[in-house]
Order: structure tokens, then sequence, then C-alpha cells
């Protein structure tokens, strides 16, 4: 869904006729059916090559390998966390994943055994803690793995989250990261998009963050159209005059 | 399972700091309820009826009507019950079953404020003395629960009410008998609620849901057109002392006469 | 027991002039209109008006399945829960669900099956919830063609929208889309809801009277109402994306007369050098690992049609 300003494209609905030409190929979206290919989703049509694609404009998220989520500690045992990543499953979190305890020495220089750093990383996150995890694997048996170790990973602690459509990240990100960082430089606020549908805001005062917040409502309720970034510069600048806002 | 009920850390830390600034998420002050949007008389088949939004908050009430024996005890009064019952839809926490405890805490808080505070004037629901009086079902359906359904509910309820046509009966044959008429339903007073909601010794009105999951506990008042409290409830594992108590039970006249008037829910009552 | 109102119950249904109660022709729809994303909770969610019916429908899932032991391995599967409010019918309903309700969320679960992919979803559920406000007669019908609008409003993959509608028998003629005196006083009701993709149908009951060559005649105008009720899906649809271009074309003219074009924002066309400019000044890695990532996902969406086999290998197994 990333900003074109020359080519509007059009809404089409399930079941709806994309092409009927046979020398296109259903791409994300779409279906074939017959000689026809239909659409799978209300979305935007978008041909790429040989490819007819629809862009869905609402849907869950979906996990894959490698994602970047913001998660909720939903319940812990003594083996692990189950953290609740927006998604169909809860992803699992085990200690192993949550701190890199391994490398690290007791006192006496004996390494500690695995029970006894569990034990130890264990203590690391409680209920409701919200954390950001990367996905480290999915299959369709079992529930979808999480690491909190590595960079920019772990726990938030500041700031608040929302939760905005899946489907229209990245617009909110933007062409090259255009949008994102418009959002940035003119509202003065951190973000995090995560690909779970959850953005992380943090703005020096609660004045920015709802800006903030609120001109991403407005890229939600306007991602199939065009001139975006324009409207969301103008949209800024113009609420925070109105506000009294540097 | 119930993932949305566990209740996020930085949530409430975020909320908890703002309040401590003196702010609130979506940036009302403390005493500020949320904007209110009523449609009234939308079912054609219920005696009266209203949807009405509280910010994100959605209710509609309708109300049926039965013709039944008076409790013993009033013999010449007629009788109002209130329903609420959570529609799965409303809320990813809610599942289908039974009314859970919150549905009927908010039928019950409502249901409390008419039942008390001078709202409906029962005798006049009352057809033979001993024998056949109106029931009225006031039955509230939550569509969407963005937190306060105490407030949005009353709101709602009111509303129904005030929208309410019955039809009038003579006896005959020691039956009710349409006798070509209708009647509203008689309302002396209007009794809304304001809930407050309390996170350490922040005290706010009308909490929205992300408030409302990290509240430490609130208190509901109802109060009527004459300035009395009609029904209260207070509810979470907190204590209130007494000065809070008398003065919030102060501010709450005072906002709910505010957004009584603000409402001016008398202009849904229909013609005859 | 309520004060008996005494209904005038009409002798004829159908007028000398061939015009039924309402006035409407044999083969004339109630009136109806519908909205999607109604609800703000709610994945997906729809209202439908037809007649004086008034349905919303909400959806949640993929999720977990409760209680555990109605979940499937190998598919998902799709749960219906169809109620109405006390205050939609004449006489006040018991707020606890009937056998009626049980068979119609059965029946309603059935008809949107066979759009959804359901073999993506193992051992998950999709939820949807059905409730009448108003109820006029034909409320199944209208019901399924708000769930199916819910649905699709949901973002969930699906092969077609369903649209829903009765045709029956009164005064011995066959009509479409009965209204409520119609359906009690008729002769035969036969609601069903087609997928519109084939126009195969994926509702059907039958209650009454009809003769082998009178059916074929109600099931070719089940099929016209359907395509016209589609068409207004369709267009509710669109509509909503469609007004909301219309507006942002508005403003986009505004800004354009107010801004000349060289003096827009510089940080929109997002340069390399700004971006490098920007990664710099930013105090947390993550955001620039955001920045970095994100534009990858042009590239993701050509390698997509490979993820999305999936979805096409189930249409293939069909």
């Amino acid at each position: 869904m990333t900003e074109n300003n020359h080519e509007i494209r059009e809404i089409v609905i399930p079941g709806e006729i994309l092409t009927e030409d046979k020398s296109f190929i259903p791409g994300r979206g779409a279906i074939r059916q017959g000689d026809r290919i239909i659409s799978i989703y209300i979305g935007l049509k978008e041909v790429r090559g040989k490819y007819i694609n629809v862009v869905p404009l609402r849907g869950k998220y979906r996990p894959e390998i490698g994602d970047k989520v913001i998660g909720k500690i939903v319940d812990i045992t003594s083996v692990k966390w189950r953290v609740d990543i927006n998604a169909k499953d809860t992803g699992i979190l085990k200690p192993r994943d949550a701190i890199d305890v391994y490398d690290k020495r007791s006192q006496r220089g004996r390494k500690k055994s695995s029970r006894e750093l569990e034990a130890e990383a264990m203590k690391m996150y409680e209920l409701g803690d919200m954390l950001i995890a990367n996905v480290v694997s999915v299959d369709r048996v079992s529930d979808p793995v999480l690491t909190t170790v590595g960079e920019s990973l772990g726990k938030i602690d500041e700031g608040t989250i929302i939760g905005i459509d899946v489907p229209k990240i990245p617009r909110i990100i933007g062409k090259k990261g255009s949008m994102i960082k418009l959002l940035k430089d003119l509202t003065t606020c951190r973000l995090f998009i995560a690909k779970n549908g959850l953005v992380w805001v943090k703005g020096a005062t609660s004045e920015y963050e709802k800006l903030c917040i609120e001109a991403i409502r407005k890229i939600e309720r306007e991602a199939h159209t065009t001139g975006l970034t324009d409207r969301i510069n103008y949209y800024i600048q113009e609420k925070k005059k109105e506000r009294g806002l540097k | 399972m119930d993932t949305p009920q566990v209740i996020s850390t930085v949530q409430r830390k975020y909320i908890l700091d703002l309040l401590k600034q003196g702010k609130r998420m979506d940036g009302r002050g403390f005493l500020d309820f949320r904007e209110v949007r009523i449609d009234d008389d939308l079912i054609p088949k219920a005696e009266g009826s209203a949807s009405v939004h509280l910010g994100d908050s959605f209710i509609i009430t309708g109300i049926k009507y039965d013709v039944g024996t008076p409790f013993p005890d009033s013999p010449d009064e007629g009788v109002a019950t209130c329903m609420a019952e959570f529609i799965p839809f409303a809320s990813p926490m809610f599942e289908s079953g039974p009314p859970d405890v919150e549905a009927v805490e908010v039928a019950r808080v409502v249901d409390r404020g008419i039942r008390h505070g001078d709202c409906i004037e029962y005798k006049k629901l009352c057809i033979k003395a001993g024998e056949l009086v109106y029931i009225l079902f006031i039955d509230m359906y939550v569509m969407n629960h963005a937190g306060n359904l105490i407030d949005t509910g009353a709101i709602s309820s009111m509303t129904a009410l005030l929208t309410t046509k019955l039809p009038t009966a003579k006896i005959e044959d020691g039956k009710a008998v349409w006798n070509g008429g209708y009647m509203l339903v008689p309302i002396n007073q209007i009794p809304l609620s304001v809930t407050f909601g309390r996170i350490q010794d922040y005290v706010f009105v009308d909490p929205v849901i992300d408030e409302e999951l990290v509240l430490d506990g609130r208190v509901s008042f109802a109060v009527n057109e004459k300035g009395q409290i009609c029904s209260m409830q207070k509810s979470g594992e907190i204590t209130w002392t007494e000065e809070e108590l008398i003065k919030y039970s102060k501010i709450a006249v005072e906002k709910v006469n505010e957004l009584r008037n603000k409402l001016n829910l008398r202009q849904y009552v229909p013609k005859l | 027991m309520t004060i008996l109102i005494p209904e005038e119950y009409p002798k004829k249904l159908i007028d000398k002039n061939g015009k039924r109660l309402d006035g409407r022709a044999l083969d004339e729809l109630r009136p109806f209109s519908c909205k999607i994303g109604v609800l703000a909770n709610a994945d997906g969610s729809a209202y439908v008006e037809h007649g004086k019916n008034k349905i919303y429908a909400g959806v949640y899932g993929p999720r977990e399945v409760h209680p555990r032991h109605l979940a499937r391995p190998d598919r998902g599967i799709i749960r219906v829960d169809y109620r109405m409010t006390t205050f939609s019918v004449h006489e006040r309903k018991s707020p606890a669900p009937n056998r009626r309700e049980r068979e119609i969320s059965k029946i309603i679960e059935d008809a949107l099956a066979p759009t959804l992919f359901l073999e993506l979803y193992p051992n998950s559920a999709i939820e949807v919830y059905v409730q009448v406000i108003a109820a006029d007669g034909g409320t199944r019908c209208a019901s399924t063609t708000a769930a199916s609008l819910a649905l699709a409003d949901a973002g969930l993959p699906l092969k077609s929208l369903v649209a829903a509608v009765a045709a029956g028998k009164a005064d011995g003629e066959i009509i479409l889309d009965l209204g409520d005196l119609e359906d009690k006083a008729g002769t035969a009701d036969v609601p069903a809801a087609v997928r519109m993709i084939d126009e195969e149908f994926t509702l059907l009951q039958f209650d009454g009277e009809m003769t082998p060559e009178e059916f074929e005649k109600s099931i070719k105008l089940i099929k016209k109402g359907a395509r016209e009720i589609f068409a207004k899906q369709t267009a509710a649809i669109k509509e909503k994306f469609d007004t909301v271009r219309k507006e942002t074309e508005e403003e986009n003219k505004k800004i354009e007369k107010l801004v000349p074009p060289e003096e827009k924002i510089t940080h929109a066309s997002g340069t390399k050098e700004e971006e490098k400019a920007g990664e710099e000044k930013s105090d947390k890695a993550e955001e620039i690992k955001e920045e970095k990532e994100d534009p990858s996902d042009t590239k993701e969406e050509e390698k997509k049609p490979k993820k999305e086999k999936e979805e096409k290998k189930s249409e293939e197994n069909k």
C-alpha cells in the first residue's frame, strides 16, 4: 500500500472479477476461478507486471519469522511466559529466549546451572508487562515462539500503545520511511510500529502524543487515497498552530 | 483466553503519569463527559426505544410492557424492571452465555436509579388496583463497550422510557381491553448517573475503557432533578473516606444536572 | 399478557392490479440499505436494514476455540450466534436463547462456510454474532446478508459475498421478499442465500406448499432479488471508501492552493540524504531499524504471490 500519486487504485470486493485476461497471474489477495481472476478481499486492486494483487484494507496479524512485535505477558508458569501478540495464537517466551544468561558466570566462576539461570530469567517479566519481541519460529501446529534477546528488544516501560489495522502499516511507514519520519519530525514523538499492528508512541508531553495518534488515525482512515503525505503534513502543522504547540 | 483483561503495566503507568499532571489520555478534564449521541424511537415494535453513544460506548434500549398483577404490598402501582445484556460483538472480552456479573450490575444500578427518586409515577401505571397493572421491561443491549456502561445505560434507559407510548385499557369481563388510546409513561423525575473512576488518589468522571481496565475502583451516583441522590454503587477493592464520599456526592449532583440540561431528554417525548 | 390491539388482517395480500399490501410489485424487493464498519471493537461489522428489519452483525477471529473440544485440527470452524432482542418483536421475547435462534444460527453457519477458506485456520474459530434489533419478516435472510458483509469487513479472505432473500406464495402468486404479513398469511415461504460468484445456493429452507413449477419460479426470483441486494452491498462498500477519497481530494486541492509546489515539505519526498540525517538524529536503535526495514515492504509485496500459495492451493483443492 505504498503511495503513488498518479494512480488511483480501484476498490474491489470479494468475488469481484479482476481480469479475464489469461496472461495475468493471481498474486496476493487474488485467486484464479476458471478463466477469471477474482479478488478475495475488500481492498485495492494493483497490477504489478504479470501479477494482479489485491491489497486488503483490514485483517488480522499472522506471525512470520523475523517479525518485530509488541506483546503483553498474559500468563506465567515456572518455565515460560505466554504473550498476547494480537494474533490468533498467543506467543511463547521461554527464559532462555528472554535474557542472554548463558554466558554469565557466577562470582565463583562456576557456570550456573541452567535451572538457576531459568529461575533468574523468569523474574524478568511480570504479568501485564509489554515488550518488543522477535518472532523466531512459526508453524501451523504450535504457538509462535518469541525472543527478547537482541538489540532494542525487551520490556517497554514508558509511553503508550495503540492498535492499528495491520494492512495499513506500510502506509504509516510510507515510501522509504517518509511518513514515519514526517510523524516523528513534526510531532517530536518517538515511534515504534510493530508488525502486529501495535504502535508505541512516546512524546515530550501528552499533547504531542495525542497529536501523533490523531495523525496516525487519519492515515489509517485515508490509507487508500493519494496525496496523503502532504495532507498529513498540513494537518499536523494546522493542529499545532491551533493548539499552540511548537 | 481472557487476554484483554490482563492489565498492561505500561498502560497503567501512562494513565497514572498523565493523571499526576492533571491530564487524561483523550485530552478531557477530570470532570468532563465524553460526547453523547442519541437516536430515539428506532424500533417499530418496541413501545419505546433509544440508541445512545457515549463516546464509543453504545447501548440500544427498548421498552416492552406486559399487563399483570401488582405486588401485594403495592396493589395500585405498576412495575418497571431493567435487564442488560452484553452482546458478544461489543467487546473481545465478552463471550456468549448467561449475563455476567458486570451486566447484572449495570442493570441493577440503572434499575435502582429508576425505581427510586420519584422517577416513574407508578400509581398511574395501574389499570385496576390489586388486579391489573403495567409491567415495563427496560431491556438494554450493549452494542459496543468502550467504558462506563452504567452512565450510558442510564441515558439510554431514560431516553427510551421518555419515548414510550403505551396503549391504554378499559376493563371488560375482568380483562384489559384496548380503549383506542395511548399514554406516555408518567415520568416525574429524570434520574441520570455519573460514575467516578479512581486510580490511587486521582478521581475522574466517565472513565474510557483503557482507564476502566486499570482503575482501582469506582463509585456511581444517580441523581434526580430535585438534586437528590437516588442510587449509589461502589465497586473495586478499595476504600473511600467519609470526606471523599461527601465531596463526590456533591460533585455528582452538579455533574448530573449539567448533563441533564445539556441532553434535554424531554425533547424526545412523542406527541400523542 | 399485553393489551390486544386489533390488527386489520387484510383478506387479500395482492390487489387486482397485482400490487402488494405495501404497494410493491410481485417481484420487487423491500427498501434495502447496508453499511460496514459500524461497531468500534469488533474485527469486522455490518448493519443491514431490509424492510423494517434492523440487524447488526459483528465478527471476531480467527481466534481460539472455546470449549477446546470443538476445535478441529485440520480446519477452522465458523460459529454463528443469531439472537433477537426482547423488543424486536410484538410480544416481548424471552431473553434466553430459544430453539428457533439455535436453528437459524446453524443454517447461517452453513450459508457462510462455503465462502470462507476454513482450511487456513486449523484449531481456530471465526465467530459471527448477529443481533436482530427490529424484526419484520425475513430476519434469517437479512442476518445472512449482514453476516457476509461483516466477514468481508473483517478482512477475512472470502470467495464471494452472499446475498439472501426469500420468495414465497400468496394469493396464488409467486412473490419476492416476503414482508411480515405475507410471511404469516401467505401459503409458502422459501428463504435462501446465494453465493454471488457462481450464484449457487448456500441457504435454503421451505415452509408451505408449492408445485415444482412454482418452486422453479421462486428460485429464479430469489436469484434476481439476490443480484439486486448484491449490487447494493457492493455499492455500500465502495461508497464508504469513495466518500473518504472525495473528501481527501478536496483537501488536496485546498493544500495545493495554499502551498506552492516548491515549498512542499521536503521530507515528504524522502531523499537519501535526509533519511541519513534522520537516522543520525534518532536516539533509539530500534527506530533506525524500523525505517530501514520498512521500505522492504515493496519487495515483500512482490514476494507475496508465493506466500499466498496456500490460499490458492486451498481453492484448487476444492
